[in-house]
Parts: C-alpha cells; structure tokens; sequence
C-alpha cells in the first residue's frame, strides 16, 4: 500500500467488477463475496489515505502520474487534496455497505455487482482526477451504469406526482413537471437520469474544449492550467471569455448536484432505483457537482469565481425551499428523501457562494455529512419497500412494532439528516451557517427555514412509517437480524456519530484544501485561527500573522463552530 | 503526360500486396470450380489466410517504412494508403468471418460470394494507393462493381433485389458525376495528379467540377444530401454486406477526401471549410434525429452511420493534420464498434430470423455475452466513456476546436446526447425487457471470434490508446507538408506543463 493507495482505491472495484464477469450467477455467495472483498480493499485503502494524508503538509498528495496520450496532451493524474480525501472515503464507505445492502438481491445478481462496483469506482475516479479529461471521462462513466441499475433493477414510480397537502388539495413539483411527459415508469426515469445528465455533462466538455484551446498549454491537467492558463479578459460575443467557460462549467456540472432549476430527474431517479443506487446517487453521485465545480472552476478560473459565485447563492435558496415544500407534501418514501437531498445540496452551494474558509469548509464537510445520513435514509428505505413493497407512506404505518432495530435507525438517520448535535451533520451546518452570515444573511435565514422544513417532512415520515396504526397487510415485515443486514446500517451511524464527536481530524484535512483555495479565490490570507473568538479583520496586515503560512489548523481549537465568523472576513 | 514504365522489380514491390491478393483471389476461384463438393466454409478460412498473408505483408511495409510511387505518381504507396490498406483488409476479414454461417442463406453461388468480396476489398485497396483522378474513378468502379452483386445477393428476396437496384442506379448517376467532374477539373487545370493542382486557380469551371467529385464522394460515405440510398440499401442488404458497406468503403472513400481537400485543394481552405461545415451539421443532425423513429436495427444502424459520417467531417473540416489524426483514429473505434454490432446483429437474426428492435426484447436473458456485447458497441458508436469511440470523438474536437469551429463542436456535443437516446432504446430492450421467447441463442464460433475481437478493439483503444494514435501521427505525416503551419508543430509531452 503506502504511496499507491490511490491506485488500490480506483482499480479494487474496477478488478472486482471484471472477476465478476467469469463468475456464474449460480454461485450468488462466491458473486457477493468477491463484491464485497473488492469494495472492503478499496474501504481500507481510503482509511488508509484518509489518515495518512497530512493535512499540514496540504496540497495534493499520494500523486500518480501515467502519460495516457501524448498528441491530446492527457495523463492519469491521480491525486488527493483535503476535499477530495473525505469524498472518496464516502464514497467507498457507500460502495461497502450498499454492498450489503443489496446483499438480498436475487436477479441476476452478478450484474448489479458488476454494474454497482463499477459506478462507485467512476465516482471515486472523479473526486481523485486531476486532469480535466480524466475528471470528464470518470463523470460520463457514471452514468450508464445508473441506467441500468435503475432500469433492470428499478421499480416503477406509481404516485408519482401525486402529493396532497392535509386539505387534500393536489401538488405537484411544476418545475420538475415541465420535463415530465407523463411517465412514471422506471425505464423513463433511467432515460430522463442519463439524457439529462448527458445533456448538461456535454455542456461542461465545452467548457473543459475551452479551456483547452484559450490556455494554448495543449494539456487538459488542472495543476497546471491553474498556474499558467491565462483566460482573463478575452472579450468574446460582448462578454469575455472567463464568464462564459465559467457558466459553461457551474451549470453544466450544477445539474449533477441539483441544482434548482435542474433538479427534476433527480428525485424521479432516486424513486426508480434500488435502495443501494439510491445511497450512491444521493451519497456521492450528487456531490460530483460541486466536486467537479471547485475542482474546475474554483482551481482554474478564482476570479470569475469570486464574481459569478452570487449566482448560485440566489439558486441555492430556490433548491432549499422548493425541495423542501415538494418534500414535504411527497408520498413515496423515497421521493420524500430525494427531495431532501437535492433541498440539503442547497446548502452545499450555499456554503460555496460564501467563499470563505469557514463557509466553504462547512460545505466540503456536508458533503461527507450529508452521504452518510441520506446512506443511512435510503438503505432503510429500501428495507421497508423491501419488507412490504410500497413505498406509499400513507399507506403504511406502525411499522416499529415489527421493525424495532430499523425505526432506531430510522430516528439516528433524521437526526443526522436535521443536523442534531453530535452528528457530523450538526458541524457542517453551523459552519455553512456561520460562514455566510456576514455575505448572504437572507440566504442563511432561508436555509435556517429549510432546517425547520428538514424536520417537519422527515417526522411526518417517520410517523407515517413507524408509528400510529399499523395497517394488517404488513403483518409479516420483520425486522434486520442478521448481522449482514444491520452492518450497513451500523457502519454509516457509527461514521456520521464518530466525526459529530470528533471531527478534529476529518476539519484539519477539510481546511488544508479549503485555504489555498479560498487564498487564491478573495486573496484574503487566512488569519491563523482566530481561536480567541476576537480575532479582528485588521490582524491581517499584522507582521507577526502575515508571516504565517497560510494553511494552519489550530490544534488547540476544541470545535470548529466556536470560530468567530468575523475572523475569516 | 508521358509514363515512364521501365519498372524494376524494387517498384514491384511496393504492389506486391495487390499482386498477391489478385492471384489469391483466382485460386480461390478455381478451388471453388474443381471441387464444388468442398465445404464452402473451406473457402471462407482460404480468402481468410490470403487476406491475412497481404496484411501481414502491409504490416511488414509499415514497420520497414517502405513507400514510394508508381506510374507517373498515379499509385502511391505512402503511410497514408498502408493504414487504409490494413483497415480496409482487416474489415473485410473480419465481415468474411462473420458470413461464414450466413452464407448458408444465399440459395446459389455461395463460393463466388467470398470471391466477391475480397475483389471489392481489392478495389478499395486501389482506391487507397490512387494519387490521380482517373485511378481513383477507375478504383472506385472496380470496387462497387463487387458491392452491387453483393447487395442483391439474397436473390429470392423481394428487399434485396430493390436494394440492389436502388443502390446501383444511384451508384451509377454518382459514377456521372464523378466522370463529368474529373473533366472540368482536367479541362480548368490540364492536371490529373492531386499533389500538381495545388497552384490551380479558383475559376467557376474548378469548383463546379471537385463539388460533383465532392458529391460522388459523398454518396460513397453517406453524408447528407447524398445519403437517400443508404437505410433502404443496408435494409435490404445481407446483413454482413451491410456491415461491409458501412465500413470499408467509407476509409477508402475518405483517403480521397483527404487527399482532394488537403493535398489538391489545401489552399482553398478557407472556402471548402464552409461547405464542409454544412455538410458535416446536416449529416449528423439528420442521421441522429431520424435514428430516433427506426423500428429495424438495420436501419438504425445504417442512420447512426450517417450522423457518424458527420461527425467524421468535422475532422476534416478542421483541416490539420490532427483532424485526420482524429478521423483516422476514428476510423479505428468505428470499424470495430461497427463491425461488432453487425456481428451481433447477424447472430441474433440467425436464431430469429428477423431484425427488429422489437426482436432484441430480453437479449440480455436469452444471450448475456451477445446483450453486453452489443451494449458496449452501441455505447462505443455512441461516445461513452471508457470506450473507443469516445476517445475518437474528444480527438476530433480537440482537432476542431483547435481551430475554432465552435458551432460545430457544439452540434456535434448535442448530437451525442440525442445518438444516445436511440442507442439507449436498444439498450433498454435487450436488458429491461423481458424476453418473449426465453431460449437461450447459440452463437457460432466464427462470428463469435469477431465479436470477441470487436469488444478487444473497443475496449483497448478505449483504456489504452498511445500506440493507435502513434500508429495514425504516423499514418498522417504526409499532410505535414500541406496544411497550415499551426498543426505541424506536434505538441510533444515533453513541453507541456514546463
């Protein structure tokens, strides 16, 4: 291992995916046994990294560099900064339990694997690509797996559309109905899934062409087009050139993640696919949105950054509110969820837009929060579709009489999801939250708002689920016993309550990939933690601060949120 | 023009792989004649070793760096024709193994069938090495004379025949063209030769003559408005004559597109961009978007060939040496998608009968190799990453975005969203579907073998591709000397990033 980590992390599941393919489908327990080895080598690489990577150090690290082709100027370079190594961990601790999440699947079991496995090594491929064409290449090879997976092992979306508020009185997501044309099969969600992530990803290459051409460098690496590419002030159609590759850019990859108005296949998605898809669709296929839009635009193009970035601080108040009400009055289980995710990836733009070294931080960390508690809501989502097949949620009720151990985590899951103290949720929503006040103020009430709306839709479902009466025709649900269904469960609880209570190491990697990118974005120095709580914007141009190097974590800090908002403005 | 034919054996040489294929081809002929009880696979395997000794020699020629000319410049062996020359023989070895089984459909002739075939690759090869316009006519006529027996092979069938008929008629009204162009030219410039013409002046008589060569040229590869022939043809086509048509003569054609815009017309660049430009647009808004409406994979197929026929132009409406770096490259992804996706189309109409989409309901059930197969060949044609195909299609807009074609590239970047539309409503089939009739296909070994070499291609040109854009850097060196200086300058890896 050591140095090569990130080679093991990318190419266990590619390996494992292609043994699967000599495998017979008569064998299911030698098919899940090479799937779930694959994924575990791949979970214990990212451990690896995640505490080897030294967050003092910063920069990109465990680096791999393989010339791929010489004419396109395109190499395999492969690296992890301090935003790309928590993703990566979640993304492998969302391929390990959704390994066993998916453990009961009986229909041509041998695909899904291969299919599931090969989904979460693009993602993975994504968060650690540092080359243009390659951070493309792995976006584009995620999808075709999703397709499939929602399309062979899917199930049809019967209520879709139709939510009711207490009065009766119908509602419908209008934005995301516009691009409905009626359909509430799987097959239409898959192929509404890869068009309209096609649609927007071919947008994004035209930026990524862009950036090709003007930097006149004849490579698509980002470490060195954020040194030499020069694309300022080129005047191009009455506009210049950076704003253009920048929209270019932000919305092409912003569909992804999902940005309000772009949201619409996403929770139709969500709703067709099978539990484990779900949790890496909402998990980290999501976040390869904002992955991809700090590793591209906020690398190569700071400026145009700091001056577009207000764009996605009005959207995102759109996504937190609409997705919010649309989940609220939403009657399938999963809808409800998926709706929440693209309300809560709100507040990942929202701590975006704020570019700030708390703000932006807070959203690096909400990524990984948010994996695991919408993880956690799927997979048990899944269980209950799995136990009574509907996801109906009025339907249904009573539910903890039978499912002890699932309504448990069913309430951790919410919690994580509103963000309760001692979730790792909780950190990331007081930094955003504190972040942006100084800049975005109304946004900032906006997603406090959200927060309330989190509450009210995830309770209602819970009370829907688990409690009140319990409807007869579910009589024979039972509960997860065995320890291959419970370990998901366990593994993404333990994480999300681990790094609620101790997100010193989880904070420090964060903020080492945070600060040279916010340093470059507003070229505001970092003060050095201004841990009294009374640190002054002025202390910038003290001597004695000034000299410190800019990427320092305060050990001594207890907890991020005591950082004063002020210092970092 | 007078010919100089004191040839000596070393300028022999560099015919050798005509030579010998021509004579192969008679001896199969005159096995097939003295032992008509010999299984007619026997003859396959036969034109099969013969094709592959001449590849094996072309290969040869490419290592050693042989190359030269012949006949007063009307035969030139550069690197340029020894890559067509492989590509077009290795297609055709791999649409002989792929009829292997089908053959046993035609009711007559099933002998001369391979004969056929290899003739009409025999043309192409010409057509590759032709540096002036008659040998290009002459090439050109020798190779379609073969596709229009081939076509109408299935002789008792009502499509084939119309097929046939359509495709001759207008073959021939393009064959016109062809022959009234190659006047004009030669009456506007006294030149024959492509390399000569390139001080000719841009008088009306010119450019009336190379748009009719532009337009027979353009009925060979199926770019819109010359493509009203292709969906009934390779409909009614036998299936392997139809992955032959798609391929084949579509390399051979474009070595002569190269060769007339950036060798003869390399300074009118400024002028036929346009026309390339709109040609390109149509071709590939056209091809995908009535893609969308087809009911046989046939069809389909023959329509998405189209649209990638348009893509294709957009390299050579860049006009570098990397956009035919690009299109070359191209070439190779296509030509193994392609060819791939015909073999699987033979061998599920060998155990169906038909070629409906309908007919690929639950493929995945009934033959998971031939549906993962089939997948990956369609995601190849459709440019999804990590296959072949998408590789060719980022070369060529790096190519073309080099040079600033923007409502090109982004034609071309919606037009992959829509391909992927219909490729996907196959996909959904064979996977989603559940199949009516779930007996499992058996697949014969033949066109197994080309269905394993067709995923082998897509996929390592895919994951791996150094060595075939080295293989068509090298291929294209000839253009170094014609096309604007920008595109000389290879970026080498050295210099980037220092």
């Amino acid at each position: 291992m050591g140095e090569h980590a990130l080679l093991y992390i990318l190419f266990a599941p590619f390996l494992g995916a292609l043994g699967l393919i000599f495998v017979s489908n008569r064998q299911p327990l030698l098919v899940r046994g090479i799937a779930a080895s694959a994924a575990f080598v791949s979970l214990i690489a990212s451990i690896y990294l995640f505490y080897a990577y030294d967050p003092v150090k910063g920069g990109f690290q465990f680096v791999e560099k393989l010339e791929w082709s010489r004419q396109l100027g395109i190499s395999l370079h492969l690296g992890v900064d301090g935003i790309g190594t928590p993703l990566v961990l979640a993304s492998t601790i969302l391929l390990f339990a959704g390994i066993f999440v998916s453990w009961h699947i009986k229909d041509r079991t041998k695909e899904f694997y291969i299919w599931l496995l090969i989904l979460a090594a693009a993602t993975i491929g994504v968060f650690m690509s540092l080359d243009l064409f390659f951070l493309y290449f792995f976006y584009e090879m995620s999808v075709i797996p999703m397709y499939l997976l929602l399309g062979m092992w899917g199930s049809h979306t019967k209520t879709y559309l139709e939510m009711t508020d207490t009065e009766g009185m119908k509602r419908r997501d209008s934005v995301g109905f516009i691009f409905n044309f009626g359909s509430n099969s799987k097959e239409y969600a898959a192929m509404k899934l890869v068009l309209f992530l096609s649609a927007f990803a071919v947008m994004a290459l035209m930026g990524i062409l862009l950036i090709y051409k003007y930097s006149g460098l004849n490579t698509f690496d980002i470490l060195v087009l954020r040194e030499q590419a020069n694309l300022m002030n080129i005047p191009v159609l009455g506009t210049t050139l950076d704003k253009i590759i920048w929209v270019l850019v932000f919305f092409g990859f912003a569909s992804i993640a999902p940005l309000w108005p772009m949201h619409s296949w996403s929770p139709v998605g969500h709703a067709a696919a099978p539990a484990a898809t779900s949790m890496l669709h909402a998990g980290v296929l999501m976040k390869l949105g904002h992955f991809s839009i700090i590793r591209v635009a906020f690398e190569i193009l700071p400026e145009t950054t700091r001056e577009m970035m207000p764009i996605a601080a009005v959207l995102c108040m759109f996504s937190i509110i609409y997705g919010g009400f649309v989940a609220y009055y939403a009657k399938d289980t999963k809808y409800v969820i998926g709706y929440s995710s693209s309300s809560h990836m709100g507040y990942v733009f929202l701590g975006m837009a704020a570019l700030n070294y708390i703000s932006l931080s807070g959203a690096v960390i909400y990524m990984f929060a948010h994996a695991m508690a919408t993880g956690m809501l799927f997979a048990m989502a899944g269980w209950v579709y799995d136990q009574t097949h509907t996801r109906d949620i009025p339907s249904l009720g009573g539910l903890s009489n039978k499912m002890p151990f699932i309504s448990a985590c069913f309430i951790v899951g919410c919690m994580a999801s509103i963000g309760m103290p001692g979730t790792v949720n909780f950190i990331a929503e007081i930094m955003i939250i504190v972040g942006s006040w100084n800049k975005y103020p109304l946004q900032v009430v906006v997603a406090m708002l959200g927060i309330v709306l989190t509450l009210a839709y995830l309770f209602k479902m819970m009370r829907g689920l688990f409690y009140g009466p319990m409807n007869q025709k579910y009589g024979h649900a039972h509960d997860a016993i065995s320890t291959v269904d419970r370990l998901p469960l366990l593994i993404m609880i333990s994480v999300s309550i681990g790094f609620g209570i101790f997100p010193m190491h989880l904070y420090d990697v964060v903020r080492s990939g945070v600060d040279p990118l916010i340093v470059k974005i507003t070229e505001v120095v970092p003060v050095a933690q201004s841990g009294d709580g009374a640190g002054p914007p002025s202390a910038i141009g003290l001597p004695e601060i000034g000299t410190t190097p800019p990427i320092v974590a305060n050990k001594t800090l207890p907890t991020p949120m005591l950082t004063s908002p002020g210092g970092s403005e | 023009m007078i010919f100089s034919l004191n040839l000596s054996f070393s300028d022999l040489l560099l015919l050798v792989p005509e030579i010998f294929l021509t004579c192969w081809l008679c001896v199969v002929l005159i096995v097939d004649f003295v032992s008509p009880r010999l299984p007619k696979e026997q003859l396959a395997y036969l034109s099969v070793a013969g094709l592959a000794i001449t590849l094996g020699c072309l290969a040869w020629f490419d290592v050693s760096h042989i190359s030269g000319a012949l006949f007063g410049n009307m035969f030139v062996l550069d690197r340029m024709a020894i890559f067509f020359k492989v590509f077009i023989l290795g297609a055709t070895i791999l649409v002989i193994l792929s009829s292997v089984e089908y053959v046993n459909r035609f009711t007559l002739f099933r002998g001369e069938y391979y004969v056929l075939v290899v003739m009409s690759a025999l043309g192409m090869m010409f057509m590759a090495s032709a540096n002036d316009l008659l040998s290009v006519f002459v090439s050109l006529e020798f190779s379609t004379l073969g596709f229009y027996v081939l076509v109408s092979y299935l002789r008792d069938d009502l499509a084939s025949n119309e097929a046939g008929l359509k495709f001759f008629i207008l073959g021939v009204f393009a064959a016109g063209l062809f022959a009234y162009g190659i006047s004009l030219v030669y009456g506007e410039t006294g030149q024959l030769v492509f390399s000569e013409m390139s001080s000719a002046q841009a008088t009306p008589g010119l450019i009336i003559g190379f748009l009719l060569i532009f337009a027979a040229l353009g009925f060979k590869i199926g770019a819109v408005p010359f493509h009203s022939w292709i969906p009934d043809t390779y409909h009614g086509a036998p299936t392997p004559v139809t992955a032959f048509l798609s391929i084949a003569p579509k390399g051979a054609a474009l070595v002569i597109l190269f060769r007339i815009f950036l060798v003869a017309l390399a300074s009118f660049k400024p002028v036929w961009v346009y026309l390339l430009v709109a040609v390109s647009i149509v071709s590939m808004t056209y091809g995908n978007i009535v893609a969308i409406a087809q009911r046989n994979i046939k069809r389909l197929l023959a329509y998405s060939g189209i649209a990638q026929i348009g893509t294709v132009l957009i390299g050579l409406a860049a006009g570098t040496k990397m956009g035919s770096d690009a299109i070359l490259f191209y070439l190779l992804a296509y030509l193994f998608a392609n060819l791939g996706a015909f073999a699987v189309v033979i061998a599920v109409s060998q155990a169906i009968g038909k070629d409906e989409i309908e007919d690929y309901r639950g493929l995945n059930r009934r033959s998971p190799f031939l549906a993962f197969a089939m997948l990956l060949f369609l995601l190849s044609l459709a440019g999804v990453p990590p296959l072949a195909g998408f590789i060719g299609k980022l070369y060529i807009f790096v190519a073309a975005i080099k040079e600033g074609l923007y409502t090109l590239i982004t034609v071309g970047l919606i037009n992959i969203v829509i391909s992927m539309y219909y490729y996907l409503i196959v996909v959904k089939q064979m996977y989603i579907n559940e199949p009516i009739d779930p007996s499992p296909i058996r697949i014969s070994a033949p066109l197994k073998t080309v269905i394993y070499v067709g995923l082998a291609g897509t996929l390592v040109i895919g994951i791996y591709p150094q060595p075939f854009t080295d293989w068509v850097v090298e291929a294209t060196l000839m253009f170094s000397n014609f096309v604007t200086p920008s595109a000389t300058a290879l970026p080498s890896a050295g210099h980037v990033g220092s």
